[in-house]
């Protein structure tokens, strides 16, 4: 006589009584999932020109396709008797109702930017011009040059740097970082955009000793973004605490932070057990306060 | 005479609590502490200003110091390089001292859940007194200071310690 | 013989005269201040990489909230800044009530400007005069949208709503009554002996300085240079409008004074021409529902209260949320020239330095 089969009862583990306070596990808070980027929004006109001409070389393929297809299938009728197929109509793209009309990267007709191209020579890598903005990308070696060209050349003057900010490309190779100058001529009414790539690591120039208000700029982008800037005056962080970690503006780094923001600066109730406990020590001829870091 | 005396007496004198009065006192003359740090703080001036008259209520004066003042009206966004000065100001202000909340980022971190805003000030002292609203009207502000008048009226000196002199024992 | 030896000073976070949570290290000689360093940061909130996070719609609320005394123009920016990146053409009738509202704001702005700096430097009165004024100013924004202080006023690619009913009237009485409200605060201010003492020759930025450190609005205006976004880029209904840009030449805190008291005039002579020429139409552009970005950068820059406010957008293709959001803040750049003009000068003057920069620190910070 065989023995009943007992089942055996899966172990179940006791779970852990909790050891301390509960604390949030910021890992794993849904806030905290960073969605990287995928691509390289770099505004371009080589980039555009490209996809134009891969767009519409797709565009035509297709229509060939549809073309052979019907010839295909038309043969296929005649052969067996029946009503030929409807010929193909090329689809046309559709056109939208609204007041949108989307800017794209034209060839670089102004004045200045020609002015720039011809002053710099191999040292500009592209100029274009978008949504009637001036952009001309130079290389990140020769930024000093160019600011100072523009700042003293006859033919461009921009006297002011009105805005310096830089932006994190995590999916593009060769660079990791744009930054990107934008100047003001007030005499001349014209603005003018200047644009380096930068890959991590490197420093570029700071522009400081052509525009003294790059100052604080460059500090914001090195709290932000971590871009030192060589030469500058005072490389420090401006808007976070000077022991931050992380540069909150890159794409890796999520928007509730690294855990820093949950403070907690209220075990003690203003300060009165703190306050209380000195006083009663005091009386027992204790000394409980501690000596200064300072 | 005497007769007349005793009637004379019943009219200026009035029975009641020390606590009472000490509680009245406090309530209609509470001195807030100048302490702006962002949109909010526009409103608090608004309510101080001509056409909301903060000072109807004895809450006009405005003191630059905390260790003048009686309350800290947190009037916009604490952030996190902000925090511990705050906790210094509090700590700074003389007993009894209140708190109020203004406007949703001192609440609760309003629209700012990001990586440099505490997410409400009572996470670095206790509050008293929170009003919604971003920004709150001033006239929110001057319902949440009396709801703060009526919880002075109603509080009683020995409960207010008693917590803390039984920790200290 | 005295030993010189020089003092340190903070000044802030909580200070009442800092307008929000500057604080100044100053190093003192004497009553001389050597050394100033401005420390920011104090509210910072992270409104670029909130923005960043968000739709293109939805980035005006924390535009708002950026530089609080003038919602309007810093929902203006925006929304400009946008339309360029999409290539939107906005309405007439929208552009003539945008431009009002925001000269509606800039009265606003510069009211509160007025009101704190003469509270700093000791007169007391100015304030209560001009929050009287800037009550009526904040009823309109409220009958416009339902809001005080934080507007969220415009839309991409207009309004949400057309005027409200009744709206043309509380503007034609308040402008009935504006221009005797600047002379009651002249009457107590130009000719003041204490005020003329504590600004006249206080905090001068000369214009060379200002155009290397890259400040903008009155206080540039005030060393000379006529530089006017709504005059050298005119946006919005600007380039309808026939308005002067006030200078000085003095390039000192009076001179800034004076200017904003004139650009006040002009607001009101502005708001006037909108109404008389106000045209009809529709308040809204036709967009779809969703809007989907291409790849594309944009800068635009507009005239706030305060300086050039600058938005700075970068699209990514297919994608509804701003790649990239950075705000140029006029206060933040303008903020930086402090050392130059308070450095030399007696420690009393750094409160005049600070109000007539007319800080906001919610855009310094951001």
């Amino acid at each position: 006589m065989s023995e009943p089969v007992v089942p055996e009862t899966p172990q179940v583990p006791e779970p852990e009584a909790p050891s301390g306070p509960y604390v949030y596990d910021y890992a794993a808070s849904p806030q905290r999932q960073i969605v990287m980027p995928k691509t390289v929004p770099l505004p371009s006109l080589r980039t555009y020109q490209a996809e134009v001409k891969a767009a519409a070389e797709a565009d035509e393929a297709k229509w060939v396709k549809m073309q052979a297809d019907f010839e295909t299938a038309k043969a296929k009728a005649e052969a067996e008797g029946k009503d030929a197929p409807k010929p193909p109509v090329r689809p046309v793209p559709r056109k939208d109702d609204n007041d949108m009309k989307t800017p794209w990267p034209q060839e670089a007709k102004d004045a200045d930017l020609l002015r720039l191209q011809e002053c710099l020579g191999a040292k500009v890598e592209e100029i274009f011009e978008q949504a009637g903005e001036l952009t001309c990308q130079v290389a990140k070696e020769s930024i000093l040059e160019a600011l100072q060209l523009c700042r003293q050349d006859a033919q461009l003057n921009y006297e002011m740097l009105a805005d310096e900010t830089a932006t994190h490309y995590p999916a593009a190779t060769g660079f990791a970082f744009s930054v990107v100058y934008h100047l003001t001529s007030i005499s001349r009414r014209k603005r003018l955009r200047l644009r380096i790539l930068v890959p991590e690591g490197f420093q570029p120039e700071t522009a400081c000793a052509v525009y003294p208000g790059a100052n604080w700029m460059e500090r914001e982008i090195y709290d932000m973004l971590g871009i030192r800037f060589a030469n500058h005056p005072d490389m420090t962080r401006i808007l976070c605490p000077e022991d931050w970690e992380g540069y909150p503006l890159r794409k890796d780094y999520p928007t509730v932070g690294l855990g820093q923001r949950d403070i907690a600066f209220r075990e003690d109730r203003g300060g009165m057990l703190e306050r209380i406990a000195l006083q009663k020590a005091g009386q027992l001829g204790i000394n409980l306060k501690q000596p200064k870091a300072d | 005479m005497g007769i007349n005396q005793l009637s004379t007496l019943e009219h200026i004198l009035i029975t009641t609590k020390v606590e009472k009065v000490m509680n009245w006192s406090r309530a209609t003359s509470v001195w807030p502490v100048t302490f702006g740090l962002a949109c909010c703080a526009i409103e608090m001036m608004a309510a101080g200003a001509s056409r909301f008259d903060f000072d109807r209520f004895g809450a006009g004066i405005f003191r630059a110091t905390p260790r003048q003042a009686d309350l800290m009206i947190v009037a916009g966004t604490v952030t996190y390089k902000m925090a511990p000065i705050i906790k210094t100001l509090y700590d700074q202000m003389p007993e009894p001292k209140w708190v109020i909340a203004m406007g949703s980022c001192a609440t609760a971190g309003g629209p700012f859940d990001s990586y440099h805003t505490v997410q409400g000030v009572d996470k670095v002292i206790p509050v008293d007194v929170y009003i919604p609203g971003c920004p709150p009207r001033p006239e929110s502000l001057i319902y949440g200071f009396m709801k703060l008048q009526d919880k002075i009226m109603t509080s009683s000196l020995a409960d207010r310690y008693k917590d803390i002199f039984e920790e200290v024992g | 013989m005295f030993k010189n030896e020089e003092m340190e000073i903070n000044l802030g976070p909580q200070h009442p005269s800092t307008h929000g949570v500057l604080r100044v290290k100053l190093r003192l000689d004497g009553e001389t201040i050597t050394h100033c360093r401005p420390m920011i940061g104090y509210l910072h909130r992270g409104v670029e990489k909130i923005c960043e996070n968000q739709t293109f719609f939805q980035g005006q609320v924390w535009t708002d909230r950026m530089d609080y005394c003038s919602a309007v123009a810093n929902n203006l920016g925006w929304a400009e800044a946008n339309e360029k990146l999409f290539g939107i053409t906005v309405p007439r009738r929208a552009q003539y009530i945008r431009t009002m509202l925001n000269e509606f704001n800039r009265l606003a702005s510069h009211l509160i400007w007025l009101a704190t700096h003469a509270l700093d430097i000791g007169a007391m009165t100015v304030f209560l005069y001009a929050f009287r004024e800037r009550e009526d100013i904040l009823d309109m924004n409220e009958a416009f949208c339902g809001s005080r202080l934080t507007t969220t006023a415009f839309r991409i690619g207009g309004l949400r709503e057309d005027l409200p009913p009744g709206f043309e009237k509380m503007v034609q009485k308040f402008l009935a009554k504006f221009p005797s409200c600047l002379e009651e605060y002249e009457n107590l201010l130009n000719e003041n002996r204490i005020w003329k003492k504590r600004t006249i020759g206080v905090a001068k930025l000369g214009a060379e300085d200002a155009i290397a450190m890259g400040v903008t609005g009155p206080v540039l205006r005030a060393a000379g240079v006529p530089y006017d976004i709504r005059k050298a880029f005119p946006y919005a209904a600007y380039a309808e409008m026939d308005f002067e840009v006030p200078t000085r030449t003095e390039a000192d805190t009076y001179a800034r004074y004076l200017v904003r008291m004139d650009e006040m005039r002009q607001s009101a002579r502005i708001i006037q021409q909108c109404m008389d020429g106000m045209p009809e139409g529709p308040v809204m552009a036709k967009l779809p529902k969703i809007l989907k970005a291409e790849v594309n950068e944009v800068y635009h820059a507009t005239e706030a209260p305060k300086g050039e406010i600058g938005y700075y957008l970068v699209g990514e293709k297919g994608s509804s949320n701003p790649y990239r959001f950075h705000v140029r803040a006029p206060g933040f750049i303008n903020l930086q020239s402090l050392p130059k003009m308070a450095e030399g000068g007696l420690i009393a003057d750094i409160v005049a330095a600070i109000g007539t920069l007319d800080i906001v620190l919610g855009e310094i910070d951001r």
